[in-house]
């Protein structure tokens, strides 16, 4: 058993410790974040219920809070109102040490003097466990993460990807409640960091702990996570499976957030006819699918101009629909993407690779989707409308 | 339930108060064993207090009179204090002068890539190995070698360079000459390796891009290398002149606390050690430390507009 | 053309290589003027007092070990007695001074607290500041406690050190990431523990340069140990060779005297000949940076 529920919990920097530092807050930009007389509000309203050996991601963009959400998890960062509990305890005024919490830093943290043994090994030092006992534990670590040839070396001989399973095989060394990971595999190149994906989706399945993984990325976030808490200028946008998150995206900015090519997005209107929902676009007019019918009807949504959002995956060549045309193509292998001009925005269109020169770039184009793809979001809130 | 189990509750997970805890011996022992002397020090310099022999004068409150005595003239006219101070200030200038030009000239040569001199590990191993002699056994050193029966007076007589020996100690020019070459041995190889470390700091590719506009190395030196130095150098200047105003170990000891001949070669600090040392005047010792403290701020402060003038023109 | 080229060229080549003399020569006769004393003081250490009464001649005197004993047995100057003295005070010195600075600067490093940037800003105000300024409240003090001859007095000062615990935050904020304190933090490790067993082995290059230094500049320290130190059993080296001045040394054995100098310094020129490279190395990356 080891739930993590955090409830309504609030993080506020001081305005004059900010100062002081010069530096901001953790290296987050506060552009956008809210600044009240106390100072700036870095996370609020955050609430989630994380069940036992659930894999959480917290996903958004620099800035958005999620670091220093994790990082009150952790005890590292005082919590400003709210409250955390661990397993159904009290945890808000709780020393790390007695969280019972692992985590794997950005950088690695690992200790330079220490080997790698060592460095696995100073938890259960501390804890005063017998040797055979630490022995046994780093060595049963050092086995999941395969770095047993390594224990005698120090840090600075192994590799950037060694490193990592190092600071993994610390925190998982003395089997923690929860195992925190802020943005573990971000100093890594682009083809460690996929095959490192791929070993923490195995450590998953090998060790029993529930995680919560901090990224900006939102290719680890969709992999990973059994559930995603998108978050926003200290705010949570949506917390949901990957699928969910994917297919109902719950604002404008989750929409854009999650997924590449980014979704597109157009303006358009929401009309009722004969009872159903339509959207009118570039001279384009499709009826939403049932199932969105349903929601938008039981939330009463009026006639209004809305954002229409359509992934690129979405957006088929048609005979007639929404006129554009073709400005760059793409070769991607198996697909290509068109880069698109409709009424002077930019759009793209993943269309199948057909083996031929296809030389799309000059020529004008008509777009179709299909009702069950499209994504209505109020222009005044930016919400999904079905929501 | 819970409570059963051992989990330690704080008030927060704030370290602030560790900050404290981490700082408070470095402040106590300020405090004890500078601040509250210090203070006591500023405190003794308004009042009479000394021994007349084995009798005690004071304390009495005196205002400004251990001021007023140190700088008004003596029975010989001259206002004692600040000959030492001209004395202090002459035997910095004459040591730190050499001092500043061989290490500039040495720290250039050293990292030329062109003259590519090759020993440089060794040389600069000797070169600052006087830094780290005791002061006062290499004034002894000096004046066992340079005294009137000492081996270069030998030598001297031997090769007949000079006809009869000479007491280089009774001559201001050469007790002079004696310091200040002390004070360039010991110091020039720290400021060498401290300015090379400066030019090694500059952009290499800002020398190569004044190499290609045409700059000869001279041009290059007082273009791109000192006006880049400068900042470093006002650094090792400010140092070296607060150095030399607690000019004490060498000419104490190479004059025996005399400051011969004639107290030409008496520091400052020489004459607060007189103080301190032998009729325990407190009143004027700390009437003296106070000016000393007023006139090594004015001069750092000084020193180092200047500089930073200099470098942003 | 080619011929004009070859000639620049030659030109150039003569030049950088009379450039190059005189560049060596610049630097062999100040490494010259280095030597010169230590070796005039070995070779000096080296002669019996006759000989040195005697003419001036630069051959090895042959009576160095006669010196050596005489000089390590001289009742009246008690030279290991000095020796063991300096050792007790420059020890003890360097390892209050570099952990309590070590210390000093990790907690203005690593914590937010309220004073941190005023307490850093006091901290470098106050290096400026010479220490003879507090000589004479200090002694004063030392007379009225009845403190004078006390070894320790000379040592606790060196827990507030500024310039060494400038160094030390300098040296800190380049190789001291915040994560590796707060991974300690979460491997259960206690804020002292974390000092002693995580930073102060990553320190470890910086305490060892500043040891040093703080040995040397102990060791060689004469103007408050003179003032403090008046019990013969209690003078330190610096004290002994200062005294060796006041004495009257036509009657002195001069063989002894330069031997006296010579064990004056022997201990810091051993340490330098073993760790010349990390104490330059520590010269330049204690100053400013420019």
């Amino acid at each position: 058993m080891s739930e993590v529920k955090l409830v309504n919990i609030k993080k506020v920097y001081p305005v004059i410790e900010r100062n002081k530092n010069k530096k901001n807050v953790n290296g987050h930009r506060t552009g956008n974040l809210q600044i009240t007389d106390q100072g700036v509000v870095a996370v609020q309203e955050f609430s989630l219920d994380i069940a036992d050996k659930e894999f959480i991601v917290l996903v958004g963009p620099s800035g958005c809070g999620k670091s220093t959400t994790l990082r009150m998890v952790a005890g590292l960062e005082e919590i400003t109102s709210g409250e955390l509990y661990i397993d159904g305890e009290y945890m808000n005024d709780v020393a790390p040490k007695d969280r019972d919490i692992a985590m794997v830093f950005q950088n690695y943290a690992l200790y330079p003097h220490m080997t790698v043994y060592q460095n696995m090994a100073y938890s259960l030092k501390i804890q005063k466990a017998s040797r055979e006992e630490i022995d046994r534990k780093v060595r049963e670590a050092a086995e999941i993460l395969d770095i047993t040839d390594y224990l005698d070396r120090k840090p600075k001989e192994l590799s950037g990807g060694q490193r990592q399973r190092v600071a993994i095989g610390r925190a998982i060394v003395r089997h923690p409640k929860a195992l925190l990971m802020d943005e573990p595999l971000s100093n890594l190149d682009a083809k460690l960091r996929n095959q490192m994906r791929a070993e923490i989706i195995k450590l998953r399945e090998r060790i029993n702990t529930t995680f919560i993984y901090v990224t900006h990325d939102q290719t680890e976030a969709m992999t990973l996570g059994d559930r995603i808490v998108v978050m926003k200028d200290g705010y949570i946008q949506q917390i949901a499976t990957p699928q969910e998150v994917f297919d109902h995206p719950s604002n404008l900015f989750v929409a854009g957030f999650i997924g590449t090519p980014q979704m597109n997005f157009f303006d358009a209107e929401l009309k009722l006819r004969d009872g159903d929902y339509w959207v009118d676009v570039e001279g384009a007019s499709v009826r939403l699918a049932d199932e969105k019918q349903e929601r938008l009807k039981a939330n009463h949504v009026e006639e209004q101009a809305v954002t229409l959002g359509v992934r690129p995956e979405h957006l088929l060549l048609a005979d007639k629909g929404i006129a554009g045309r073709v400005t760059v193509s793409e070769l991607m292998g198996s697909s290509r993407h068109l880069h698109l001009t409709v009424d002077g925005k930019d759009v793209i269109i993943i269309v199948p690779s057909t083996g031929g020169t296809g030389n799309y770039i000059g020529s004008d184009v008509a777009l179709g989707f299909d009702g069950s793809n499209a994504h209505v979001f109020s222009k005044a809130t930016e919400k999904n409308l079905e929501y | 339930m819970a409570e059963s189990r051992r989990i330690k509750h704080r008030k927060t997970v704030s370290y602030a108060k560790w900050a404290y805890i981490f700082i408070i011996p470095f402040f106590i022992s300020y405090i004890i064993f500078t601040l509250v002397p210090q203070l006591l020090t500023i405190y003794n310099s308004f009042f009479e207090n000394y021994m007349n022999g084995l009798q005690q004068i004071g304390p009495n409150f005196v205002g400004l009179a251990n001021y007023k005595a140190l700088l008004s003239p003596g029975q010989s006219g001259t206002i004692d204090l600040l000959k030492y101070f001209g004395n202090t200030m002459a035997l910095w200038i004459l040591g730190a002068v050499p001092q500043f030009l061989i290490a500039l000239m040495l720290a250039v040569i050293f990292t030329s890539a062109r003259l590519n001199i090759k020993g440089q590990g060794l040389a600069k191993a000797i070169i600052y190995m006087p830094n780290l002699i005791m002061a006062s056994a290499f004034s002894m050193l000096i004046f066992a070698l340079f005294s009137k029966v000492g081996p270069i007076n030998k030598y001297l007589v031997a090769s007949g360079i000079i006809e009869q020996s000479f007491d280089f100690l009774t001559v201001k020019v050469s007790v002079r000459s004696l310091i200040a070459l002390l004070n360039f041995l010991m110091w020039f190889g720290n400021t060498t390796i401290v300015l090379m470390a400066g030019i090694m700091g500059i952009d290499q590719s800002l020398f190569e891009s004044a190499e290609i506009d045409g700059s000869n190395s001279i041009q290059v030196f007082f273009d791109i290398t000192l006006p880049l130095l400068m900042p470093i150098m006002s650094y090792a200047l400010i140092t070296s002149l607060i150095g030399g105003i607690q000019m004490f170990d060498v000419p104490q000891v190479l004059t025996n606390g005399r400051g011969t001949p004639n107290l030409t070669s008496t520091t400052v600090i020489m004459m607060l050690n007189n103080f301190l040392s032998g009729s325990k005047n407190y009143g004027r010792a700390g009437a003296v430390s106070v000016l000393l403290f007023i006139v090594t701020g004015i001069l750092s402060t000084i020193v180092y507009r200047m500089l930073a003038k200099q470098y942003k023109d | 053309m080619t011929i004009a080229n070859s000639s620049r060229s030659r030109k150039a080549k003569v030049q950088l290589f009379i450039l190059r003399v005189l560049a060596y020569l610049f630097i062999g006769i100040l490494v010259a003027m280095c030597l010169f004393f230590f070796i005039m003081l070995l070779l000096m250490s080296s002669k019996s007092n006759s000989q040195l009464q005697g003419a001036f001649s630069l051959k090895w005197g042959g009576h160095f070990l006669e010196n050596l004993h005489n000089a390590w047995n001289d009742a009246s100057t008690n030279i290991p007695r000095g020796m063991v003295n300096s050792f007790i005070v420059a020890m003890s010195s360097a390892l209050i001074t570099t952990y309590f600075s070590a210390l000093t600067a990790y907690g203005i490093h690593v914590y937010e607290f309220r004073f941190k940037r005023a307490i850093f800003t006091f901290i470098m105000a106050i290096m400026m500041i010479p220490s003879q300024v507090s000589a004479v409240g200090f002694i004063q003090l030392a007379y009225k406690f009845g403190l004078t001859n006390k070894l320790w007095l000379l040592i606790l000062p060196g827990m507030a050190a500024p310039v060494v615990f400038f160094y030390m935050k300098q040296y800190l904020e380049s190789v001291l990431p915040l994560e590796m304190v707060e991974a300690a933090r979460i491997d259960g490790s206690s804020e002292f523990r974390i000092f002693n067993e995580v930073v102060l082995p990553i320190m470890k290059p910086a305490v060892a340069v500043q040891m040093i230094f703080s040995f040397v500049s102990s060791w060689n320290n004469y103007f408050m140990p003179s003032l403090l130190l008046t019990k013969p059993e209690k003078r330190t080296v610096p004290i002994m060779i200062a005294m060796l001045r006041s004495a009257d040394y036509s009657k002195f054995d001069m063989g002894k005297v330069f031997m006296f100098i010579l064990l004056a310094i022997l201990p810091v020129m051993l340490v330098y000949a073993v760790l010349s490279k990390s104490i330059i190395k520590g010269v330049t990356s204690g100053s400013v940076k420019g």
